[in-house]
């Protein structure tokens, strides 16, 4: 396991995961910053303070399961992975381009750390609940990590897997919602209202906890009180775009790249 | 058919610890005997049938060998963007048993009809697709399944379907000849096999009827030496004349350059409105005895 990074260590480790996202984004023109921009600290304690992954040994059957549910923060997911050694450089380099290795959203690719193909919203909590179960039935002692989007709970699969997991107590799978608040086309409480969230998935059968989900201390409090008798649920409260000004809270950066100009911008502010 | 296949996967449950039967709440009496026997490696999950082909996926990739048992609109219709992503597209060795193929449920409606299953499911790259004409072959098709890396779909009736085939059946991944005949071929697959035996008995010169139940990958090569003395195909299916095995060899035929006159039989491509029983749909759509007969006989230029 990867522990022992402390607060300060993932945040300098996040702040580069920034930069390389930034560096990817703007290189290739893709969508999504805002998006990826906010799953930044949770992926950063996972990867360097609960998964138990190695790039050494990717295939390891004991290892933990990350699922990145929302696909399009694949950038942010791809960064992480470089950090955490299971990408190269040269991989980063090969990010949606001709004759490329990496697409824009994840494709399986289990030597690499990338456990499932998603893009598609929905998906991703029915496979984690089926590895949880798998996990249950062997008697291993792995866990499934899935992150979501908040818009993507708009899906009706998703609210199956909950139920499906609630009932089936799969104490071994772990859910985070990364609430930005902010979906593909507006706010989620204008498009469809979400809350009271923590309150919906505790009535299906879950432990929910609330976290600020770009505070460090509050994400480890929350893995540290996970329940051991029923799945769980970390809603992040979090800020789409978040790391730079002119990003945060705006919808225009679910979808633009920023161009040369916006770059240096925000790249100025992640190096001060 | 399906007590064969379901008795076949039971059976290897006993020596495969790694063998997973799911259903989305169907399946009366049909499961009883495994869920007994492995109760731990049994689930009903519900009617929720996205979740269903997902959690599918995911005892898959955790290394367990998957069957899911449902009707056919529910193993691949509401959840086909599943079975695309979850399984074809990460190649994960999950069997879809789907119940019910053609208008076995008539009259129960366009809802319960699987009517263009072949059409979706050959549009999925990895997955093999499987129509077992009698229970010889429903059997054979589930040893393939259980031996298979890659995904399956399994088209079946439901249960009660005569065997037609009166010597062993060694290979279901080639084209099974039924009887030899000259000049005119009627290549069929799934339920529908027995009007085409008995539209066998009562004509004058007898085709060669061949029984088709991989239809992906299609061995072409083999069907290619067995249609050599053949000028005429006649396919069968209960399916919509467009987008099944007869699509399948129009394509081929088109595409080879090859020449052949082929007569497709299947169901008019419409939702169906009829109100009749299984024996009268066929009927009524022309893949009955007497509508295979029909053609037969059109093809040897007596019709």
């Amino acid at each position: 396991m990867a522990d022992g990074y402390s607060v300060e260590n993932c945040l300098s480790i996040s702040n580069r995961v920034r930069r390389s996202i930034l560096d990817l984004v703007h290189r290739t023109k893709s969508p999504h910053i805002g998006s990826s921009f906010s799953t930044v600290e949770i992926l950063v304690a996972l990867y360097f303070n609960r998964l138990n992954v190695s790039p050494d040994d990717p295939l390891n059957p004991e290892r933990d399961r990350f699922i990145l549910s929302k696909g399009h923060a694949c950038s942010a997911l791809y960064a992480v992975l470089a950090e955490r050694g299971f990408l190269s450089k040269e991989d980063l380099e090969l990010f949606a381009v001709d004759g490329g290795r990496l697409e824009q959203h994840p494709n399986m690719d289990l030597g690499r750390g990338i456990e499932v193909s998603t893009g598609s919203l929905g998906h991703g909590l029915s496979i984690g609940a089926g590895m949880a179960l798998a996990a249950k039935v062997d008697k291993k002692k792995y866990g499934i990590y899935v992150l979501l989007s908040d818009g993507e709970l708009n899906e009706g699969s998703v609210w199956e897997a909950l139920m499906f997991a609630g009932h089936h107590r799969l104490s071994n799978l772990v859910a985070f919602v990364d609430f930005n608040k902010i979906q593909a086309l507006g706010f989620t409480k204008d498009i469809i209202d979400l809350e009271p969230l923590d309150e919906k998935w505790r009535s299906f059968g879950w432990h929910a906890q609330t976290a600020d989900g770009h505070d460090f201390e509050e994400i480890f409090a929350a893995l540290n009180s996970l329940s051991t008798e029923k799945p769980n649920v970390v809603i992040l409260h979090t800020i789409k775009g978040r790391g730079v000004s002119f990003m945060e809270n705006k919808l225009l950066w679910h979808y633009r790249a920023p161009d040369d100009r916006e770059y240096a911008d925000a790249l100025k502010e992640l190096l001060k | 058919m399906r007590n064969s296949v379901i008795e076949r996967i039971t059976k290897e449950a006993g020596k495969k610890k790694d063998i997973f039967l799911i259903t989305g709440d169907a399946g009366f009496g049909v499961l009883d005997n495994y869920k007994k026997s492995f109760p731990e490696r049994f689930l009903n999950l519900g009617v929720a049938e996205q979740n269903m082909i997902g959690m599918a996926s995911g005892l898959g990739l955790s290394g367990f060998k998957v069957f899911v048992y449902n009707i056919v609109p529910f193993v691949l219709y509401r959840c086909y963007e599943q079975v695309r992503n979850d399984i074809c597209y990460q190649n994960v060795p999950v069997t879809l048993i789907g119940i019910g193929s053609g208008v076995t449920y008539s009259p129960q409606g366009v809802t319960h009809y699987s009517v263009e299953d072949i059409a979706l499911a050959r549009t999925l790259p990895n997955l093999v697709i499987l129509s077992p004409s009698d229970p010889i072959e429903a059997v054979k098709c589930a040893e393939y399944a259980i031996k298979s890396k890659d995904p399956v779909y399994i088209r079946i009736a439901k249960s009660g379907e005569p065997v037609i085939h009166t010597g062993r059946v060694k290979d279901i991944t080639r084209p099974v000849v039924l009887n030899e005949g000259e000049g005119v071929a009627v290549l069929f697959h799934g339920s529908v096999s027995t009007e085409v035996v008995s539209a066998l008995k009562g004509v004058d010169r007898r085709p060669k009827a061949v029984s088709v139940p991989m239809l992906q990958p299609m061995d072409f090569s083999s069907l290619e030496k067995e249609l050599k003395a053949i000028h005429t195909i006649i396919t069968v299916e209960e399916h919509f004349v467009e987008g099944g095995l007869g699509s399948i060899i129009a394509e081929w035929i088109v595409s080879e350059r090859l020449d052949y006159r082929l007569i497709k039989l299947g169901i008019k491509n419409e939702f169906i409105h009829k109100i009749t029983n299984n024996a009268g749909m066929r009927s009524h759509y022309g893949i009955s005895s007497e509508g295979i007969k029909g053609a037969i006989e059109k093809a040897y230029g007596n019709g």
